[in-house]
């Protein structure tokens, strides 16, 4: 019998620790990533589809959390930030995700035999530059918890925006990686067209992983800013 | 001397289920911040409840005694018999209501009850309604709309300034660590607000029963009412301070301190102005004057709406009830 008359109804649901959750996911996710290319790379096709079952898993888990959230933060909560916001940020971060695992698939649709070494070490610096960025970006996310514990104040919320103009920058320079691959990629004279083809996916979909990231970044500033 | 007997176990009662869950409610916040311990929390509650009720319990008391029923203008047996149908009343209501884990207050039953009492003996024409003190009724009832808003104006205000002048200039951790003894202090300030208001729910309408009319109500009655809030807390508050306790990690020791100095404050304002309130009801508007500061992460407001649902029910039903078993045990006993 629970003969309880409780206050604890007041407190609700708190969506952060699963924000910062998601976001690490994020992260993990593009890790794996990052070693499927390499494993592509190498001709291990075997470890390539077992990475792309972990990102589907890892995405999986990414919805659940977003489904949780999104459930959850129902009107009569009265958060620290705009509820809007709020669920605008985690529709953005849930793409870097989203793109993680479009990407993963996109590696076991063929194998690629005729590109050339200097075009695999410039995904090798794209996929860098990204897990760099997504790096930054988790940092980020993880003031959350101190913008909490300090009501967010001015000193916290300028040091949890320092990451954002530097995410920023780093998804600038993936940009530009990915000009510089497109380009050769066009212009290869020994490659199979398809093969071209399939590689250009690739690297418009990595872009949307660090286009993503900034994006969410940037819906994260709007959110701290809010109140 | 049977009824008074019987009127003083339930009023005993009473006080052991405002110590069970009221008192263990407002102290909950300090065993969720981890500023005291269980056992701590038991020891400082059930003395400082005792302290409170004992020292500062008279003014709510002799409120709920003779402020709602000018029970001077009653024989005394029917007062005796009034107060036990009040008691009774109350008391089922707010088991039934506890079973159900409904946020009521003992304070509203008991003030309900007590204007049943008076409104049957008006139907009985041993009084006539304007007799009732309709003046202290409104008072009350003002009271218990004023203090959620007050404890949350003051919570607020005392997070906004712990806001700007420490947690916006110092580290956030150190702030904490100095406020993790101020809230052993607000938490000792609570259980002696809490003593001195809600002891009045049991022990009104033991003085009533007792027939202290014209005197103060002797100190020994409140000190029965501290010791039975006491017995609460120590042997059903602590399910109900873990249980709580453990669902509101997010109240740091800043906020934590906030919402129970503004609760206590506002308790112990009402027990000097002689209003039952409800100290859990002050203590939720206290919260949401945390979370309006920006101080907590996220707040349910349907809480607000059951709070409001409880007060418009637990009137009406506790003085229905008490009219019920009033007419009743005036002609059979």
């Amino acid at each position: 019998m629970k003969f309880l008359r409780s206050v604890t109804d007041i407190f609700g649901y708190s969506p952060f620790e699963p924000l910062r959750q998601h976001a690490e996911i994020c992260g993990r996710a593009v890790g794996l990533l990052q070693k499927q290319f390499h494993a592509y790379r190498r001709g291990n096709f075997a470890e390539v589809e077992r990475l792309r079952e972990e990102i589907d898993e890892l995405e999986h888990e990414a919805d659940k959390i977003k489904t949780e959230i999104r459930s959850h933060v129902t009107r009569s909560l009265m958060l620290s930030v705009d509820r809007n916001d709020l669920l605008n940020f985690l529709k953005v971060q849930d793409d870097i995700i989203n793109y993680c695992e479009h990407v993963g698939h996109m590696l076991t649709f063929r194998i690629v035999k005729t590109a050339p070494e200097d075009i695999w070490d410039e995904f090798d610096i794209l996929l860098a530059k990204i897990m760099e960025t997504v790096n930054e970006y988790e940092e980020m996310v993880d003031h959350i918890t101190r913008l909490l514990a300090t009501s967010f104040s001015r000193k916290e919320i300028n040091a949890a925006l320092e990451h954002v103009s530097e995410i920023e920058e780093m998804e600038h320079e993936c940009d530009m990686i990915q000009i510089g691959l497109h380009r050769k990629l066009f212009n290869s004279k020994d490659m199979n067209p398809i093969d071209v083809h399939l590689m250009v996916e690739w690297v418009v979909h990595l872009g949307e992983i660090a286009n993503n990231t900034a994006r969410a970044a940037d819906r994260f500033r709007t959110m701290i800013l809010g109140k | 001397m049977l009824i008074e007997i019987f009127a003083i176990i339930l009023g005993l009662y009473m006080a052991w289920n405002i110590g069970a869950n009221d008192a263990a409610n407002s102290m909950a916040t300090s065993y969720g911040s981890g500023a005291l311990t269980l056992k701590q929390i038991i020891f400082v509650a059930a003395i400082l409840e005792f302290c409170g009720a004992t020292i500062a319990g008279h003014r709510v008391t002799s409120t709920i005694a003779k402020g709602i029923v000018p029970i001077e203008l009653l024989d005394p047996h029917l007062v005796s018999l009034g107060a036990l149908s009040a008691l009774l009343s109350a008391g089922f209501w707010i088991t039934l209501a506890t079973y159900y884990g409904l946020p009521i207050s003992t304070s509203h039953s008991i003030v309900g009850a007590m204007l049943g009492f008076g409104l049957a003996a008006v139907s009985q024409n041993y009084l006539s309604i304007e007799d009732i003190k309709w003046g202290v009724l409104t008072k009350i009832v003002l009271s218990w709309i004023i203090s959620p808003i007050a404890g949350g104006l003051l919570a607020f205000l005392i997070f906004t300034l712990i806001r700007f002048a420490l947690l916006e200039r110092y580290d956030v951790y150190r702030v904490e660590r100095v406020f993790r003894y101020l809230q052993v202090l607000t938490a000792c300030y609570v259980a002696f607000a809490h003593g001195s208001n809600d002891v009045a729910n049991a022990t009104g309408p033991i003085a009533a029963a007792l027939g202290f009319l014209g005197r103060e109500t002797p100190i020994w009655v409140l000190a029965l009412g501290g010791l039975g809030i006491a017995v609460g807390v120590a042997t059903w508050g602590y399910r109900v301070i873990e249980t709580v306790g453990k669902n509101i990690t997010e109240l740091t020791f800043t906020r934590g301190f906030s919402a129970e100095f503004a609760t206590a404050t506002t308790v112990l304002s009402a027990s000097m102005l002689g209003m039952p309130i409800s100290t859990t009801h002050t203590l939720v508007g206290s919260v949401v004057g945390v979370g309006l500061a920006g101080g907590l992460a996220s707040i349910d407001l349907r809480v607000i709406r059951k709070i409001i649902m409880s007060w418009i029910v637990t009137v009406p039903v506790a003085a229905g009830l008490a009219i019920a078993l009033y007419t009743v045990m005036v002609i059979f006993v």
